[in-house]
């Protein structure tokens, strides 16, 4: 049946009332403090390769190599009765007009030669569409996988898309596995434009029916592939000696060969948030920065930051937000992250701190914040950022009570002066936006329900 | 997208009084839209309530689904509306998922859409939609907002403090 969350500390909630606007501060005082619980080891950096210990369950290390060369490796049971969370049309006959809405997550990202991409959820498979108009018009969907299989696009899930040097298309997503809350990262790749496709391969070696979800992708300045996602595996360990483990913890691979096999299950952290996206950023060095939201002791959901390498090496691991953010819920709400000329990281992120609840813009430094700034007004969530020379760029979305508006910041100083911009509305419902780069100008793909596949140029 | 009546609510506030019984079948699920709050408040002119929200896709939240029918059980007075803060596409997953704890005594309902911000808006316009997240609404309807799991050693204290203000005599 459904597994619940063993976790002994969620007992501590203390009976205190808190005010509908100053959420928590202090108000979930360290369970494992009432608990007495073994400390928990302290945001480790392992950067170290997962070994067999590590998942037990976990095949023979090569599978993942087998399941990209020969596309056969069946993955774990198939979602089927239980994975009611992750219902959607397809499951259910598909074709039902009206009966069920396609989840709406989606993501775009533009190639060398200026052409657009996204990938999204439509009719039980992830699709991928081009456009050469810059968003103008899209092409009809192109499906990444025959067989369908469920996909989560909801929230803070959602298939990604990245692109090669040479036009290589790579597609990411979650499969949600029988059990909720678990699932596996899947990869497949395109060389002719989006026409034909590899079969899916699952990332991971460690196929326990576990979480590996929230799939991250990027393309590294050497070409090679990084896949990080959030991994349950070492909370399974916990659980199973009866030790309490805060949250999940950051995993990654690494494909050196265009996505035809991935090395990895590389630890970068224990103790990440279990349910927000990841940001991973490419560094002129071929490393990747990730920024994502992460467990502090004993609950603080504050943001952290570490170094991905090739070779499976995972460092500098440090807190990159300071709000103080004591929660145990599930915000769905993850961080972005930019890097402008100077090699400066401008982030934005979310959360509920006493000193500046809602969404936040930063400049991130070695144990520091500059700049802080509060973005948009009370209603403001799901920020996004990115950042071209000395200029960075903000979108955000907004309810106003009638309209969802979407929304930008622009900074032409590296994030010192900025100025406000509305940029479209809805009435209904709608994706978080994302924001692109390309050429020093800034677009915001909008995904809609009145207004699909919406590309919107910052002025 | 039905608009809920006020027989729907008079209703679920029966199915509340007889709670003691044994649920025959699954409690409806009504549907929550951005109106719908305005009615269950009127509904309970003058009464405490606990409107609590909750999702298929948030793992804290099933905690707290496995606790709130002792909850409601043990307190029969002081209403208590679970609300599945998940799309209608969704409505199967919230119905498998309520069926697996008892809850008998919970009123249950679920977003009658997806335009999920509209619906938020009218409950708290600061509500940035983290789950579980609940609002304690005393006698006079002032909600208090509480992210995080909704456990006994929240409520219990809180509805005996409300059950208290409404016992003593009045002071007009």
């Amino acid at each position: 049946m459904f597994v619940r969350p063993g976790r002994a500390f969620f007992a501590w909630i203390t009976p205190r009332l808190v005010s509908r606007t100053a959420v928590m501060a202090g108000l979930c005082v360290a369970a494992t403090l009432f608990a007495q619980a073994p400390a928990a080891p302290a945001n480790a950096v392992a950067g170290v390769p997962a070994t067999a210990s590590a998942s037990p369950a976990a095949p023979a290390p090569d599978s993942a190599v087998a399941a990209a060369t020969g596309g056969s490796a069946a993955p774990a049971s198939p979602a089927a009765g239980e994975n009611a969370v992750h219902d959607h049309a397809a499951h259910k006959g598909g074709g039902m007009a009206g009966m069920a809405r396609d989840q709406m997550g989606a993501s775009a990202a533009f190639d060398s030669r200026g052409s657009a991409w996204m990938a999204a959820v439509e009719d039980g498979r992830v699709t991928v569409r081009r456009s050469g108009d810059l968003g103008h018009s899209w092409s009809a969907p192109m499906p990444v996988h025959q067989a369908p299989e469920p996909v989560e696009a909801d929230g803070d899930a959602r298939p990604k898309i990245a692109v090669g040097a040479a036009g290589e298309l790579y597609v990411t997503w979650t499969r949600p596995l029988a059990n909720p809350y678990t699932g596996f990262i899947r990869f497949a790749r395109s060389e002719d434009g989006g026409k034909t496709w590899s079969p899916p391969i699952t990332v991971h070696r460690d196929r326990q029916e576990i979480t590996h979800r929230f799939d991250s992708l990027t393309v590294g300045r050497d070409g090679r592939i990084f896949v990080a996602w959030i991994d349950k595996r070492d909370g399974q360990i916990a659980k199973a000696k009866h030790e309490n483990y805060s949250g999940a913890a950051l995993y990654y691979a690494v494909s050196g060969d265009g996505g035809r096999s991935f090395q990895g299950d590389y630890r970068v952290a224990d103790h990440s948030c279990e349910c927000c996206r990841i940001a991973l950023l490419p560094r002129p060095d071929g490393t990747v920065t990730a920024l994502w939201r992460h467990v502090f002791d004993p609950d603080i959901r504050d943001h952290a930051l570490a170094q991905l390498h090739a070779d499976g090496r995972a460092d500098g691991f440090r807190r990159a937000t300071f709000d103080g953010w004591a929660i145990d819920a599930c915000p769905h709400h993850g961080p972005s992250l930019a890097v402008d000329g100077h090699g400066q990281l401008h982030a934005v992120w979310f959360d509920l701190g006493p000193d500046h609840p809602g969404a936040t813009y930063g400049r991130l430094r070695d144990g520091a914040v500059d700049g802080l700034r509060h973005i948009g007004g009370v209603s403001a969530e799901h920020p996004d950022i990115a950042a071209s020379a000395q200029h960075v760029a903000v979108a955000w979305k907004e309810f106003d009570g009638e309209r969802t508006q979407l929304l930008a910041m622009v900074s032409n100083d590296a994030g010192v002066s900025w100025h406000d911009m509305k940029l479209a509305s809805t009435a209904a419902a709608s994706d978080q936006p994302r924001l692109l780069e390309r050429e020093g100008r800034f677009y915001v793909f909008w995904n809609t329900r009145e207004n699909p596949r919406m590309m919107v140029p910052l002025p | 997208m039905k608009p809920i009546t006020m027989k729907a609510l008079l209703a679920g506030s029966v199915a509340l009084l007889l709670s003691a019984a044994p649920a025959a079948a699954a409690a409806p699920i009504s549907e929550f839209d951005g109106k719908s709050l305005a009615a269950i408040r009127s509904a309970h002119a003058g009464k405490p309530f606990v409107l609590a929200f909750w999702s298929v896709h948030c793992e804290p939240c099933r905690e707290e689904l496995a606790q709130l029918g002792a909850v409601a059980r043990r307190h029969p007075d002081v209403p208590i509306i679970l609300v599945a803060a998940d799309p209608p596409r969704d409505r199967a997953a919230v119905t498998r998922i309520l069926g697996s704890y008892d809850l008998r005594g919970v009123q249950q309902w679920a977003y009658a859409d997806d335009f999920e911000e509209r619906i938020r808006y009218a409950v708290d316009p600061a509500w940035r939609g983290e789950l579980p997240r609940t609002y304690l609404y005393d006698s006079r309807h002032q909600p208090e907002g509480h992210t995080g799991a909704a456990l006994p050693a929240l409520l219990d204290p809180w509805i005996a403090r409300q059950m208290l203000v409404l016992k003593a005599p009045s002071k007009n």
